[in-house]
């Protein structure tokens, strides 16, 4: 049964992939900007970039070049990048680890921290804690990730000399980005696990367990809880996407070689073949992020079941 | 019941992936499975030596490529991996000269067609081989052959039969000869006198044929040279790190190992240089830091500046009513306080343009005039000329280009002091460049800088006629013109520079169809450390750290 599912959620893929990539490509035809004349810069050469497009097939309708690019593409032939020539299967098999290993190490700041400060705000409700909570929630949406990593860097990395400024080498260059990167998903897992925390508090059944005399920490844990963080993985689901967009600024200012970094150039290039692999990629990190998540609720709720 | 096992497997998914991180993180650089990082035969590892010796640098972009032939812009690995025929060499300030590179010596026959170098014997490269004459014909071969798909043609295009190879009528260069394995013949298909400072830009790098046609497509990541450096590692988008060459025929540098970082934030970079992860600071990435490193005591005395071979000017369409005026041209001359510009936008780090051609340039004319600010002698002329209450002109500039746009602000404001309303028009980069090679485009602020240490590549780059329209200048003068192709054949390089000069006056002080502006300086922030810190020749970001000493 589920095996089905998963298998009827993955041919779903294809549309979703066929739409953005064909948006995307439209998308570059619109905007201004020629590759080569931009990858030549000052020192451009009309007869060069006429030469080299023509050699690239960059002339040919647009039309015909996406169905060539998607043909080439199902049978896993993702071009060469314009400006390293390399193969864009090989460019982002290289950054994907770093953007992997940021993405995680967020989540576990954003779980880390979201969850127990939202269960501590929700069992004391209106207290200095939860105001405390509420005020951090506050800044940790509001505040734009590429002011926070400055901040970051000047105190910690520079002043103070507690971790590498920028690079990626070791776990401890992950921390400052990470945390960065996870705080405003921290916040709003611990928005949302207290609100929801707080409803299921008044609910029948634990009203039920405590009658039965539990010990309110066990009410909380197994039942409370369990029952809170069905919307927060809802959430989780959808911050896989904020994530990865906010990787994009984040591997900028903390120099982490990832896939957002590749995005960027591609997109300053308009060097299309690299730039249509890393979107291919990133709907399909998103789409299996929200696979993931449907598959948890099973877990958590067994009355959900996939037919 | 079921209440422990769906929180555990909870806690059991965060494990996971707090395990997936741990062990993404314990080897970041790809593994050998990826096949970014590029291992050129895994060279001892010079920083388990005690005191290994490391230079630090770092740029905004990854390079991209090692492949020379690709890229019109990213030359910090070129310069270090490659030598040239010909080498430019900075001699002292503002000057270089053309100098033995591979080849020790060269003849150029009489009518300036044929060019004979003589190589140096025993070369080595990277791999072991040692350079011949095959080496050479292959690499200048390879840039013109259509299958590469190269971006620099235009530096060996002139070479005899370049052009059939290049649409593909031909399977090899006509005027490439092999005499013997020392000896190589070019022949140009017309005379042109900066073929050899061409050969010396980064464009004329010499490749191992071995090696480059065993790397294939892989080359631009496994690159194979004769130079002071070789590519140890690269991790795309972090850190490319180039180890001494101990058989460099020059002799082995003078430090361990040479390593790029690539930050794409300049404030960030601007901390880890004084934090001492970098070693230099460019500050062209971060010209708004300039005048705190200027003050701060630490580093006032640790920066070092050389100048940029290059020009600031405004550009003026003849064919746009009123600038077919030479009067009106001439009132923009003094229309723009050049000194202004330099102090308000360049926080003071240039001087005033007197003309074409910039200081350190062959050729450069010190003995120019100049034009001072006098906006009263600005108005005269403009009354002069028919238009004491002025007129309108635009400027233009791309839409993505802010300090273009505050230059054009302030100039803007300097013409409406004379009473001239210029109008900032922004369009898309396809837009600007299209409307410009039909001739069509108004005023615009620019720069040029120098690709090769001659003033043919100012000059004729500006007003060759083709050049005059695409560049919308569509200044025709026919004697410029005449002695514009005249200059590329002479061979006495002496009276060439002269009639270069003369071509100059010509078209700024008679003609005034180009407004100089100013040339900026090039500044960098070095540690202590760095010893024989000199900027290249030409200023630019990307140079040639073969020199260098660093201290312990």
């Amino acid at each position: 049964m589920m095996l089905k599912y998963v298998f009827r959620r993955f041919l779903q893929f294809i549309p979703v992939i066929i739409g953005t990539t064909f948006l995307t490509f439209v998308l570059l035809q619109v905007v201004p900007g020629d590759p080569i004349a931009l990858m030549m810069k000052e020192h451009i050469s009309p007869d060069v970039v006429e030469r080299v497009r023509k050699e690239m097939h960059l002339d040919d309708p647009w039309l015909q070049r996406y169905v060539r690019y998607m043909w080439d593409a199902a049978h896993g032939d993702f071009g060469e990048s314009y400006k390293t020539r390399r193969q864009v299967a090989d460019m982002l098999a290289t950054a994907f680890p770093a953007t992997l290993a940021l993405t995680a190490a967020s989540l576990l700041v954003a779980w880390g921290v979201g969850i127990p400060a939202g269960i501590v705000a929700a069992i004391r409700p209106y207290t200095p804690a939860d105001h405390a909570l509420t005020t951090f929630a506050l800044l940790g949406v509001s505040v734009p990730i590429f002011w926070l990593g400055l901040i970051f860097q000047l105190v910690f990395g520079y002043k103070l000399n507690l971790f590498p400024i920028s690079g990626f080498k070791g776990v401890e260059y992950l921390v400052m980005p990470a945390i960065c990167l996870g705080l405003g998903s921290a916040a709003v897992i611990a928005r949302l696990t207290r609100s929801s925390l707080l409803e299921v508090m008044n609910a029948d059944y634990i009203r039920t367990a405590r009658a039965k005399g539990l010990r309110d920490r066990i009410v909380l844990v197994r039942h409370a809880l369990k029952n809170s963080l069905l919307p927060v993985v809802t959430v989780m689901a959808i911050q896989v996407a904020d994530l990865l967009s906010g990787a994009v600024i984040t591997e900028s200012v903390f120099g982490i070689p990832g896939i957002g970094r590749v995005s960027v150039g591609a997109i300053q290039r308009r060097d299309f073949p690299l730039l249509m692999g890393s979107v291919i990629m990133t709907v399909v990190l998103v789409v299996v992020g929200n696979l993931l998540a449907d598959l948890s609720y099973a877990y958590l709720d067994p009355r959900i079941r996939y037919e | 019941m079921v209440t422990r096992p769906s929180l555990f497997r909870l806690m059991a998914l965060v494990a996971v992936i707090a395990l997936a991180l741990s062990s993404c993180t314990s080897a970041p650089a790809p593994a050998p499975a990826a096949p970014a990082a590029t291992s050129v035969p895994a060279a001892p590892p010079a920083a388990a030596k005690t005191g290994a010796k490391t230079l630090t640098v770092a740029q905004d972009t990854d390079p991209g490529t090692a492949d020379v032939q690709l890229t019109t812009e990213e030359y910090f690995l070129p310069l270090n991996l490659y030598d040239r025929l010909v080498e430019a060499v900075t001699t002292g300030p503002l000057k270089s000269e053309l100098q033995p590179g591979l080849a020790e010596k060269w003849d150029v026959s009489a009518d300036g067609l044929k060019y004979t170098f003589y190589l140096r014997k025993g070369v080595k490269f990277h791999s072991g081989d040692v350079l011949t004459a095959d080496d050479v014909i292959f690499t200048f071969d390879r840039m013109l052959d259509p299958a590469t798909k190269a971006l620099n043609t235009d530096f060996l295009d002139m070479i005899a039969g370049a052009k059939e190879r290049m649409d593909g009528k031909a399977t090899s260069v006509s005027g490439l000869k092999k005499i013997d394995d020392n000896t190589v013949e070019i022949t140009l298909a017309a005379p042109f006198a900066p073929f050899l400072a061409n050969l010396a830009t980064p464009a004329g790098s010499i490749y191992s044929k071995a090696a480059t046609t065993k790397a294939g497509k892989d080359f631009g990541t496994k690159p194979v040279g004769t130079g002071p450096f070789k590519l140890e590692s690269w991790t795309p988008d972090s850190e490319l790190v180039l180890s001494a060459f101990d058989d460099y025929f020059r002799g082995r540098p003078k430090f361990d190992k040479l390593i790029m970082k690539v930050v794409p934030e300049p404030q960030t970079m601007a901390l880890m240089f004084k934090k001492g992860d970098l070693d230099v600071f460019d500050l062209d990435f971060a010209r708004s830091q300039i005048p705190e490193f200027k003050k701060d005591a630490q580093w006032k005395d640790r920066i070092v500046s050389g100048p940029r071979v290059g020009t600031y000017y405004m550009s003026i369409n003849q064919a746009i009513k009123p600038f077919d005026n030479p009067k009106v041209r001439e009132a923009l001359m003094y229309a723009i306080d050049r000194q202004t510009l330099i102090d308000k936008l360049y926080y003071g780090t240039g001087i005033p343009a007197k003309g074409i051609l910039a200081p350190g340039l062959a050729g450069y004319n010190d003995a120019l005039p100049g034009f001072k600010y006098d906006p009263e002698k600005a108005k005269a002329l403009l009354k002069e000329a028919g238009f004491a209450n002025g007129f309108e002109m635009t400027l233009n500039q791309t839409t993505d280009s802010p300090t273009t746009l505050k230059m054009n602000e302030a100039v803007q404001a300097m013409l409406a002091q004379v009473g001239i309303k210029a109008e900032i028009k922004q369009m898309d980069s396809a837009a600007w460049s299209g409307t410009r090679k039909e001739g069509k485009l108004g005023s615009y602020t620019s720069s040029w800088s120098a690709d090769y240490n001659d003033p043919d590549n100012f000059i004729y780059t500006f007003f060759a006629p083709r050049n005059s329209v695409s560049r919308s200048w569509n200044y025709q003068n026919k004697a410029v013109q005449d002695q514009l192709e005249k200059a590329r054949s002479m061979t006495d390089m002496a009276a060439r520079y002269k009639l270069y000069q003369e071509i100059e006056k010509t078209i700024v002080y008679e003609d005034f169809a180009f407004v100089p502006l100013f040339h900026l300086e090039h500044l960098f922030v070095v540690q202590p450390k760095v010893k024989n810190f000199k900027p290249s020749w030409n200023g630019w970001s990307n140079m040639p750290y073969y020199g260098i000493e660093i201290s312990d």
